[in-house]
């Protein structure tokens, strides 16, 4: 698990610094926008418009971007309940149109925060239930099930791969994630205030590349067995997700 | 009015500026079985979305009034109540309301105009009292299309199948075949259950990542691999890319629902398969290049025996009960 971004500390600290006395009484609610930010490699997520590098030599073009997060809270200074800004959502890249940002905006309680966390996936208690009870129009009826009778796909990153240089993505790749046992919890600490005066962004940027590879080990996207994971082999899509759920950041502008 | 829902679908999402009351419904279902609606009254809604083919017509693209011939398949409208999000084969409409403006006015379809057809219904005997009962219209300088929208999305509202086989299963009355069963396990990729048992060595036929029950749609944009394109500007119809301004969606449609699937024939936005076989023979080979065909479409190496089980699995997703609840509603408006 990784917490904020080492470009985050000194804007977060910069902005606590000035913070006037004034600013840490609570009461009352600020519209507040968490941006969920996609990226490959450090750079804008472009959804099938950019063939990216792979580090075994190969190419890929993302097709697909998705992730539930549950429970998304902010962690208040003085202790107590944290303040929960969403039960449920699902965070999805799937056109070049939608862009590289996905943003919520949330009335959130003024006052000086510590961290904010989330769960990654469909929380246990919302994987148990039936879509059916939900509203046709809610996040978990946008039918990411895993088959008829088993609920949420948590995660999916899908792409097309140019393997042999010749120009052509023509290797399907499709990681689809999640069961409850993956269900986890990611907690960024660092101190911000939210006021009526200084709002603060807060960014949740989520890399795709950093999923698949690291500076020392890359997913190997040739071999075809690790082309498809899908329901039975999660024991490989672990690997995976616990990259996934290891690269989020939070950075604090 | 309360249109009795089945338990196992999430609510219709009824719009708070049109629910449905027993005289839109009416009004809607008079109209959707009038060819009064085209410029020439020789077309209906139901000439191309037949309640005995699941509110399909039989044809690879529809033909519309003198014999124009349309641009696409004629989609069929089993629970498109349900369908929430874009409608078309490119996603053109965002709601019931507005989808049933288009055909009325498309020269290839019904061939009118909207003014004139207000002008028509607002003149007529029977037409313009129902349209003041359904919406509370004092004048008739208030009639618009809108409200004819609103009276056919109300119909159109009410078109509930939740009586196939498949339905029936999922409730305990009845028992898959053998073959049925095997084709449920390759439609929903049971080999890549953790306890797949007798399933786990059979090919996974990755439907089930788009059709996804119950309404055996994911309601999004998707190139299944029909086409050939190694460019993108290559598609002869573009599909949604037109419509989202994006180049890298050209090829994509619209996912249909395969509910009473086994009626809606012929296949695809341009029907160029005729049966349920070669549908099943096009996503077994793994479609055709692009490089924005959705990756999900693979090789499958479905047996013989396979690829029937897959199609015996498809058929019983007809509703033969809804089929004939349509014919009867068709015979009541006199079209019989």
């Amino acid at each position: 698990m990784k917490y904020l971004s080492l470009l985050a500390f000194p804007l977060m600290f910069l902005f606590a610094g000035c913070m006037d006395d004034d600013d840490s009484v609570t009461g009352g609610e600020v519209a507040t926008t968490v941006n969920f930010r996609a990226e490959y490699d450090d750079a804008d997520l472009s959804i099938q418009s950019i063939a990216y590098d792979y580090p075994t030599g190969a190419k890929l073009k993302t097709t697909l971007f998705q992730y539930y997060v549950s429970d998304l809270e902010l962690l208040p200074a003085a202790g107590g309940a944290a303040v929960r800004l969403a039960d449920i959502d699902l965070i999805r890249y799937q056109s070049e149109t939608d862009g590289s940002v996905t943003s919520r905006t949330y009335n959130v309680p003024v006052g000086d925060y510590v961290g904010l966390r989330f769960g990654l996936g469909v929380k246990p208690d919302l994987n148990a239930m039936d879509p059916n009870e939900f509203s046709a129009d809610f996040v978990l009826n946008e039918v990411q099930f895993w088959n008829a009778n088993a609920r949420y796909v948590f995660a999916k990153i899908e792409a097309n791969a140019d393997l042999e240089d010749d120009g052509t993505f023509d290797t399907g790749l499709t990681y689809h994630l999640g069961s409850d046992a993956m269900y986890t919890t990611i907690t960024f600490t660092g101190d911000f205030t939210i006021s009526t005066t200084a709002n603060p962004e807060l960014n949740i940027v989520a890399d795709v590349f950093k999923a698949l590879a690291s500076d020392t080990e890359s997913f190997d996207i040739s071999n075809p067995d690790q082309q498809r994971i899908h329901g039975m082999n999660q024991a490989i899509g672990q690997d995976i997700w616990t990259r996934l759920a290891g690269q989020f950041e939070l950075q604090i502008r | 009015m309360n249109i009795p829902e089945p338990e196992a679908f999430a609510k219709i999402i009824y719009p708070p500026d049109n629910p449905t009351t027993e005289e839109g419904l009416a009004l809607g279902r008079a109209l959707f079985f009038d060819p009064l609606l085209s410029a020439d009254s020789t077309v209906s809604c139901s000439t191309c979305h037949l309640p005995e083919l699941a509110f399909t017509d039989r044809q690879p693209i529809s033909v519309g009034i003198n014999g124009r011939l349309g641009r696409r398949n004629a989609p069929g409208l089993t629970n498109v109540g349900y369908l929430h999000q874009t409608l078309f084969w490119d996603g053109r409409a965002d709601n019931l309301e507005t989808q049933a403006l288009h055909p009325v006015a498309d020269p290839n379809e019904m061939g009118g105009s909207w003014q004139l057809m207000i002008s028509k219904l607002r003149r007529h005997p029977v037409y313009w009292p129902q349209f003041e009962r359904a919406f509370g219209l004092k004048e008739l300088s208030e009639l618009n299309p809108d409200y004819v929208g609103k009276a056919l999305a109300q119909y159109q509202r009410s078109l509930i199948s939740s009586d196939s086989k498949y339905d029936r299963v999922q409730r305990g009355e009845a028992t898959f075949t053998e073959e049925e069963a095997l084709g449920n396990a390759i439609f929903f990729d049971l080999a890549d259950e953790p306890n797949a048992g007798k399933y786990a060595e059979i090919p996974t036929g990755e439907c089930a990542h788009c059709h996804i029950p119950p309404h055996f749609t994911n309601q999004l944009f998707s190139n299944n691999g029909l086409d050939e394109a190694n460019s993108l500007d290559d598609f002869k119809d573009p599909g949604r890319g037109p419509i989202s301004g994006s180049k890298y969606d050209n090829g994509k449609f619209r996912v249909p629902s395969l509910r009473n699937v086994a009626l809606t024939g012929p296949y695809m936005h341009d029907g160029r398969f005729n049966s349920l076989k070669e549908v099943v023979d096009h996503y077994d080979a793994g479609g055709k290049y692009a490089e924005n065909k959705d990756p999900n479409i693979i090789p499958l190496g479905l047996s013989p025996d396979q690829h029937r089980a897959l199609v015996a699995f498809l058929q019983t997703l007809t509703d033969t009960s809804f089929v004939s609840q349509g014919v009867r509603e068709s015979e009541s408006q006199g079209v019989r």
